[in-house]
């Protein structure tokens, strides 16, 4: 292999942490948005349930972001055609999203339960309609997406909304969500006490579990559907269009990958292991540890779809042959390897400081303090 | 293909959300700057004055700040959903600075804002002030990358066409973010941030200095207000002729527009102070002038010169005959990459690809394109004078009285009389909107000037946008529409109620320190 | 009227400033006067702050004094 595939496979790996970072970090602070109303009963409550994640969310949501910048920057094609083809999703994504930032910051402002509650429901709707977004749109990489390009990669998407909320994407969203709530719950149960805590508790038990179901159907689905298969093009690492390569859809298609290199299969195993563990650590109330654990489920579970697909990162349905793969996607070997300098310098430095964040604000939140707090949300 | 009312409607949704996002961006941008002045005196002179400062514009900072994050999220994904050509096909090099920013700097300044806000009891004070720093250093840095990547849409340096690719692709990092464009407009646009943040506290104090309210916090909020906003606002005068000197070199169709030039004058040209520029007839109807300043501003000598739209036209309509062979020889190595004849061909015009796809909007099959739609493509060349050339004057005339305010402000408040003057006081409160208005200006300067490209002289607008339904649009503009003018009523009325309320008595706050002892630091979040 | 022509002094002060400002920086080194200029305007901005508690400290003085002399 030469430098430029190493790169784009480096970058499909980069593109890999991004993902996992995103679902780690903003998908604990969707899940707090998810289960908000159920384990605070009782307006302060809730306002300590948001103040765990107060000093947090705004970093964490950069995840998101970066997620964005950095598909567009490394397989501009990718972000250029998902997006658009995904228009309606991304548009309630969106608008889901944009919601949650004035939830977090105007919320408590005023003193009034009308206005308190709207935004309790705001908050709830951007924590689980993204995460069932994310999942879903992970789940229809499996079946492909209606699509195809004229002569200068005009893309154009051929389905329809309704088409994207098929019932193998529904169950990845679902998926999703429930490991959203099981990152959410143990979070809140690390930071609090009492109540918020016991239910807590309960809903990382219930989701760990339903995520282990869900993992496994999601697996024996995939054995049954169609994958695609590259057949033929121009080499991996040479620079290329959609439009010169030969794509042909097989059963099991999906799992050749696994069959190829036994050892992948460990990669589903992290995510069944981390699950079963996370499950039991949040029984026994080591919360930290749970934390943990769930951030190798999805790992595990982002890892097995990535393995799955590689090398496609977005199969046309339509016209398989133009289906977009690490090969024909991604940037050029110059923006890749500037970008991987910028990645390696940086991203060791956010870790650093967002653990210096949590650092100084560990502890518990009582809710004594959130009521005198003025800063507090 | 494209549906021209689907690029129209798609060109309105963005300036629409960019309009709006950049209602909230220069407030941060400054006030966080002006955070960290004011938590600088706190630090060194340990008067609580300054603490209770830094946390009563810093509540009125988050509540602005979390509208920019809010909006800012439909900008980093609304190039791929709605100018989809646009991001494959300059994605190699636009998306760097984009995902850089996301790395370098709004990590930064997101988890810093984090801190600065929850951090007060637990930080000790030089370190909650470093906190500030780097959220004002992290918002103007994200606004570096952003205006990097804006540069090249202005003038695509440090790129070329691939056609292995079908795409731009980077070529020099170092030139892409050295651009001189780059430079320009982001000292230009950060300092107009500083200067919104500066009448904005100054017009926030005024209200309270004419009830008499919260006096001792208000004449200090002026004073600084007034130094910072003075001198920023002579840095973005200065700036502002830098980035019009080069744009005059970069896009000279943008800066006939703005100057309402139709025909290409001797030197020394006069100035159109005011004019009424028709776009049908090419002339201006009725127009005041001053003679020499247009060669003076623009090219900084009394012999330059710059050309007129008649001679732009004329330019254009030459390289679009000169393009076309360069989309022909793509369309045959999009279905042949090996086709050597076809590759010299697009070798050979290759400068002009981008007057090529221009008039392929009037001739799909451009070997078929006739003179007719030569000129129009032409025409199409030169962006709407009349907004353009308004616009540009607009901010102008507020950025100079903008400057004039200040050294008023200066004078009065280093006299420290500014309290007594009521007068005064009451311009400042009704200056508040101004620099906001001046700041949309700028974009509509910078933006609608650039037309009828997206990236200036390599892709058109008209085919950058993604092929989207006429329904798909009108469902997302109604639904912009309608969420955005719901959270700018949500935000204005929170603004004003915490400026009404003011700030929290000293007395009431609990006392900051250095608290490291893990026993006690959950006591307080 | 005397504040006028203060006014009018200093706006002409400031045209002179940024005159010779555009005359030397045409495509200058604008990253770096960032830097430069934004540390200048904090600390200048920092430093009025500073100086009016001075001025206030000054002119409680000279009130006391004046008490003093007067009584």
């Amino acid at each position: 292999m030469d430098m430029y595939a190493i790169l784009q496979v480096t970058w499909w790996l980069l593109l890999g942490v991004l993902l996992i970072g995103l679902a780690t970090m903003v998908g604990m602070d969707m899940g707090v948005g998810t289960i908000l109303r159920y384990v605070g009963r009782s307006d302060i409550e809730r306002r300590v349930a948001l103040n765990i994640i107060g000093p947090h969310w705004d970093g964490n949501q950069v995840w998101f972001i970066l997620g964005g910048g950095a598909v567009f920057a490394a397989f501009p094609l990718i972000y250029a055609t998902a997006f658009s083809g995904f228009y309606v999703v991304m548009l309630l994504l969106l608008w889901s999203m944009i919601m949650r930032p004035l939830g977090f910051e105007y919320r408590s402002k005023i003193d009034n339960p009308r206005w308190r509650n709207v935004w309790d429901w705001a908050l709830f709707i951007s924590g689980f309609v993204p995460m069932i977004v994310f999942g879903a749109a992970i789940g229809n990489l499996f079946r492909g997406v209606p699509f195809q390009f004229n002569w200068n990669l005009t893309s154009t998407y051929t389905g329809s909304f309704l088409g994207l909320l098929n019932p193998f994407a529904i169950l990845c969203g679902v998926l999703s969500l429930c490991l959203s709530v099981y990152m959410g719950s143990v979070m809140l149960m690390n930071r609090s006490e009492g109540d918020i805590h016991a239910r807590s508790r309960g809903l990382a038990r219930l989701a760990s579990l339903l995520s282990i179901v869900l993992f496994a159907i999601g697996g024996i689905w995939v054995h049954a559907m169609k994958g695609f298969v590259r057949t033929g093009g121009p080499l991996a690492g040479t620079a290329q269009t959609p439009l010169q390569q030969s794509v042909q859809l097989a059963d099991g298609a999906w799992l050749s990958n696994f069959n190829a290199h036994p050892v992948l299969w460990l990669v589903p195993a992290i995510g069944f292991a981390a699950l079963i563990c996370g499950h039991l650590a949040a029984a026994g109330n080591r919360s930290h540890l749970a934390w943990w654990l769930g951030a190798l489920s999805w790992l595990g579970v982002i890892g097995t779809a990535g393995v799955a697909l590689f090398p496609f990162l977005l199969p046309s349905v339509s016209h398989p042959a133009q289906s977009l793969t690490v090969w024909n996607a991604s940037s050029s070997q110059l923006t890749l390897t500037w970008m991987l300098g910028f990645a390696l310098v940086f991203v060791p430095l956010v870790v650093w400081y967002t653990s210096w964040a949590f650092y100084v604000m560990r502890g518990k939140v009582s809710a004594e303090h959130v009521a005198s707090d003025e800063h507090a949300y | 293909m494209h549906d021209p009312s689907v690029v129209d409607l798609s060109r309105l949704q963005f300036a629409l959300t960019a309009l709006y996002h950049y209602l909230f961006v220069p407030l941060t941008l400054g006030m966080s700057f002006m955070l960290a002045a004011m938590e600088t005196v706190y630090v060194v002179t340990r008067k609580s004055i300054y603490k209770q400062m830094a946390q009563f514009w810093g509540k009125l900072f988050l509540i602005n700040f979390a509208l920019g994050v809010a909006t800012g999220l439909t900008m980093e994904f609304e190039f791929g959903t709605n100018w989809s050509f646009y991001s494959s096909f300059v994605g190699d090099i636009f998306g760097a600075p984009l995902a850089i920013e996301g790395l370098m700097a709004f990590f930064l300044e997101s988890t810093m804002v984090g801190l600065m806000v929850f951090g007060w009891h637990k930080l000790k004070a030089g370190q909650h002030l470093a906190v500030t720093y780097l959220v004002a250093l992290g918002s103007n840095l994200s606004a570096l990358w952003i205006l990097v990547a804006n540069a090249f849409m202005q003038d695509p340096a440090g790129a070329h066409f691939n056609p292995a690719t079908m795409r731009m692709e980077l070529a020099s990092l170092p030139q892409l973010i050295f651009n001189h464009d780059a430079q320009a407009k982001f000292v230009h646009t950060s300092i107009a941030g500083y200067v919104t943040a500066a009448i904005f506290v100054a017009g926030v104090s005024a209200f309270y200095l004419i009830r008499h309210r919260h006096t001792e916090l208000a004449r200090r909020s002026f004073r600084m207000a007034a130094l910072f906003g003075v001198l920023a606002t002579a840095g973005v005068i200065t700036l502002g002729d830098a980035l019009g000197f080069i744009g005059a070199q970069a896009q000279p169709t943008k800066l006939a527009a703005m100057e309402g030039l139709w025909k290409t004058e001797k030197a020394p040209m006069p100035f159109n102070l005011i004019a009424f520029p028709s776009q049908k007839d090419e002339t201006n109807h009725g127009q005041i002038q001053v003679p020499y300043v247009l060669s003076l501003l623009v090219t900084h000598s009394t012999d330059g010169t710059v050309p007129g739209v008649d001679v732009l036209k004329k330019n254009a309509a030459a390289r679009i005959e000169n393009g076309i062979p360069a989309v022909e020889a793509l369309q045959k190595l999009s279905a042949d990459p090996g086709n050597s004849q076809a590759m010299a061909q697009f070798k050979a015009h290759e400068d002009d690809l981008g007057y090529g796809f221009l008039v392929q909007r009037y001739a799909p099959d451009v070997s078929q394109a006739t003179p007719a739609q030569i000129q129009k493509a032409a025409k199409d060349s030169i962006p709407e004078v009349a907004p353009v050339f308004w616009s540009f004057r607009i901010m102008v005339a507020l950025g100079l009285a903008m400057l004039a305010f200040f050294v008023m402000a200066v004078i009065y408040t280093m006299r420290n009389n500014v309290q007594h003057k009521r007068w005064f006081l009451k311009i400042a409160v009704w200056m508040i909107p101004v620099p906001f208005l001046a700041n949309e200006a700028g974009w509509v300067v910078a933006e609608l000037g650039r037309q009828p490209w997206t990236v200036y002289g390599m892709l058109p607008t008209w085919m950058s946008a993604s092929t989207h339904s006429l329904g798909y649009m009108i469902f997302s503009i109604i639904g912009f529409v309608a969420l955005y003018t719901a959270f700018i009523i949500v935000e204005m009325y929170l603004m004003v109620r915490a400026i009404k309320q003011g700030p929290t008595p000293i007395d009431s706050q609990p006392t900051l320190g250095g608290n490291d002892n893990p026993a006690l630091a959950h006591a307080e979040a | 009227m005397k504040t006028f022509l203060y006014f009018l002094l200093f706006m002409f002060l400031a045209v002179i400033v940024i005159a010779m400002a555009v005359i030397l920086g045409d495509t200058g080194a604008w990253y770096f006067a960032w830097l430069i200029g934004t540390t200048m305007i904090v600390l200048i901005a920092a430093a009025g702050g500073m100086l009016l508690d001075a001025q206030d400290d000054h002119a409680a003085e000279e009130a006391a004094e004046r008490e003093a002399t007067a009584s």
